[in-house]
């Protein structure tokens, strides 16, 4: 793997840290507006995830990247040179599709020597670097095969090994495992994150799962209606969500109703029936007490305690779901803004302490919990 | 079938049909295996012998001519259509996409005798092509493009584009983008990629254009009979003189039955030739 590696670390240390920098950028499909001056610097060897629900302009954003149309705005950079201009195939991207699009007339090694080949390498040197990069990927030995004598996680290692073989710049990948079954799609998410590990190579990762988002990515830019609505790493992101949009896309969340109470230094306090909780004061700042407010809380962060303790605001358990490593509880509670609430409780004694129909109270840690102003 | 026993009344036409066309085969046979009897149009008793007049050199030139012309035609015609194919297909421009659209289908409404007079307007010696080349001083004399093999097969690739258009867009159609979206990924130019990649994917559609077009070829009549004017021969004009100038029904007969099998066997050929293909169309 050496070879790859290698490239990969020449390019990272010429020049700055900016691996890829979109700048404002705005792509309209006639009356409609798909991105609205986007702004995003992706860094060397960095896991970038464009997470967001559909049509939010996630793909938009990646083939700008790669080249497959022009921006009406703003300015494209790869290692900090413009490519607004720049065909695709000048660009030096590896990308991986959602169908795999493995050319079929073409066995696994063609399929990967073709970036090779039209790079004009030898042909003792291609075969290396196939057989070095099957291995990585771990296919040795197919590399004869026809792409439809595989199955589709072989398909896709295949892709991956398309794609990485040239050495890119950047790897770009559009929803690459939505087409996989729930086992293999996890096993390939380990892999990919390993390998991109490995090659230290800029990654830029599309995807509307939330959970394959916060798992495999150094930072998550959230998308929404071609606007980029919060980045930052994935814990970031699920514990402060910078508004309401983030905190309901990304992880479940409770909504519990409140009022503002009261500032104190780096918190608000949020009333909550009779209890008080301390939240991050940004994203209420300006707001008049008394204001009515949201409070997203994540199920498990939400704790069952003594419904007598001063903190806590009480519920009733209306059900309870066995789910293994954890018990689900549903609760019925006067704050909440929909019907139940869900608690996560990770202790095996959950269905026996607190049985349906049980009356409990719950706390919420200081900072476990955002609140935003309602609408 | 089986499954779906209500579907049957459905079938009731094409049975109609099936059971039509194979009594007309049974009876073109039948009369290729009589004798001919001069003056009659009644045949004599059971002979080969209409079989074995195939095999004179004059008839069995016209035999190698057809093939010779359907060759000729369907490959002029592949090489006409795809680039028209292809932009059919590939272009985004709507107006552009309705004017090609136009330029292949209206051939198919003006139908084989319209479009062959039209041609011997542009062909004929003092025709569009002769008047422009005598006027301009490139030629003196009006270079002969009626009753030769040029001329036929030319207005034969008109007759016979359409078909091909057809073919070769379903075919091109069927390539995912994404192929040539890759290569380009993967660092090849429009025309590496169209080599690499376009090309050998639309095989597939090229073939079956290139069977259909040889097949819709093989029984063309009136181009050949108004553009060859008798020095131009096909087996369908051959056909038509034999039976309907010289009433020989019996030879006429087994001429069909001759050109039939000829088909068969040519598009078979074809079709084994392209078996390694096959793995392409499952894409
Ligand atoms: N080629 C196109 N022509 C016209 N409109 C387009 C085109 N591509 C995308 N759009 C529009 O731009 C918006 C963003 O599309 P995009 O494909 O980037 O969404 P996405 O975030 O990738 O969604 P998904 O998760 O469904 O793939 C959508 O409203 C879509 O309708
Ligand atoms: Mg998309």
């Amino acid at each position: 793997m050496n070879n790859l590696a290698d490239s990969r670390n020449g390019t990272a240390s010429s020049g700055d840290d900016i691996a890829v920098r979109f700048d404002a950028v705005t792509k309209r499909f006639g009356d409609a507006t798909a991105l609205r001056e986007v702004s995003l610097s992706v860094r060397s060897g960095e896991f970038m995830t464009l997470l967001g629900p559909s049509g939010c302009g996630k793909t938009t954003l990646l083939n700008l990247a790669a080249g497959f149309f022009s921006p009406d705005g703003g300015e494209i950079r790869i290692d900090g040179a413009r490519v607004n201009d720049v065909p695709t195939y000048r660009r030096e991207i590896g990308m991986m599709f959602q169908n795999y699009a493995l050319f079929p007339h073409m066995s696994v090694a063609e399929n990967i020597a073709y970036g090779l080949k039209v790079r004009h390498i030898a042909k003792k040197e291609r075969d290396r670097r196939v057989e070095e990069v099957l291995a990585l990927v771990r296919l040795a030995g197919m590399a004869g095969r026809k792409p439809r004598q595989l199955s589709g996680g072989q398909q896709q290692r295949v892709a991956l090994a398309r794609a990485l073989v040239i050495s890119p710049k950047v790897l770009l990948l559009d929803e690459p495992f939505s087409a996989l079954d729930k086992n293999l799609r996890a096993s390939m998410q380990v892999e990919l994150r390993e390998i991109q590990r490995k090659l230290k190579v800029t990654t830029i990762f599309v995807t509307h799962d939330q959970g394959e988002a916060l798992s495999l990515s150094d930072r998550v830019a959230v998308m929404s209606d071609g606007r980029i609505r919060q980045l930052g790493t994935p814990e970031e992101i699920y514990r402060r969500p910078c508004d309401r949009f983030v905190a309901s896309f990304v992880g479940d969340a409770n909504v519990l109703r409140g009022r503002l109470d009261g500032f104190d230094g780096a918190h608000s306090t949020v009333a909550v029936g009779t209890a008080r909780v301390k939240v991050p004061e940004a994203p209420l700042r300006g707001v008049a007490l008394s204001t009515p407010v949201d409070l997203f809380v994540r199920p498990e962060q939400l704790k069952i305690a003594e419904i007598c303790a001063p903190s806590a605001f009480g519920g009733r358990v209306a059900a309870q779901v066995y789910q293994g490593g954890h018990v689900d509880l549903y609760i019925e509670c006067a704050q909440s803004a929909s019907d139940r609430l869900l608690v996560r409780s990770a202790g095996q004694d959950a269905m026996t302490r607190w049985p349906v129909g049980a009356e409990v109270g719950m706390i919420i840690g200081i900072d476990d919990a955002v609140a935003f102003p309602v609408p | 079938m089986n499954a779906q026993p209500f579907l049957r009344p459905f079938t009731a036409p094409a049975v109609l049909c099936t059971v039509g066309l194979v009594a007309a085969m049974a009876a073109v046979l039948q009369f290729s295996l009589r004798a001919y009897v001069p003056g009659s149009l009644e045949p004599g008793g059971f002979t080969l012998a209409n079989f074995s007049d195939l095999l004179k050199p004059l008839y069995a030139k016209v035999f190698l001519d057809t093939v010779w012309i359907c060759f000729l035609t369907a490959i002029c015609t592949l090489f006409v259509g795809y680039p028209l194919a292809f932009a059919l297909v590939r272009t985004q421009n709507a107006i552009l996409k309705s004017i090609l659209l136009v330029i292949v289908v209206t051939p198919l409404f003006l139908g084989e005798v319209v479009r062959t007079y039209s041609w011997i307007i542009v062909l004929g010696n003092n025709g569009f092509i002769n008047s422009v080349l005598m006027n301009l001083g490139i030629v003196r004399q009006p270079i002969q493009f009626m009753f030769t093999t040029f001329g036929v097969v030319v207005a034969l690739v008109h007759v016979t584009m359409p078909v091909m258009v057809v073919m070769l867009a379903a075919g091109l159609s069927h390539i995912d983008r994404d192929y040539q979206k890759a290569a380009e990924s993967l660092g090849a130019g429009p025309v590496r990629t169209f080599l690499t990649i376009t090309l050998p994917l639309s095989m597939p559609g090229v073939v079956a254009g290139v069977t259909t077009a040889f097949a819709w070829t093989f029984s063309a009549f009136a181009t050949p009979q108004l553009i060859g004017g008798g020095k131009v021969n096909m087996i369908s004009n051959l056909v038509y003189q034999l039976g309907f100038a010289s009433f020989n029904f019996p030879f006429a007969a087994s001429l069909c039955v001759a050109g039939l099998a000829l088909t068969i066997v040519v598009l078979t050929v074809l079709r084994l030739a392209a078996r390694p293909l096959d793995d392409l169309k499952a894409h």
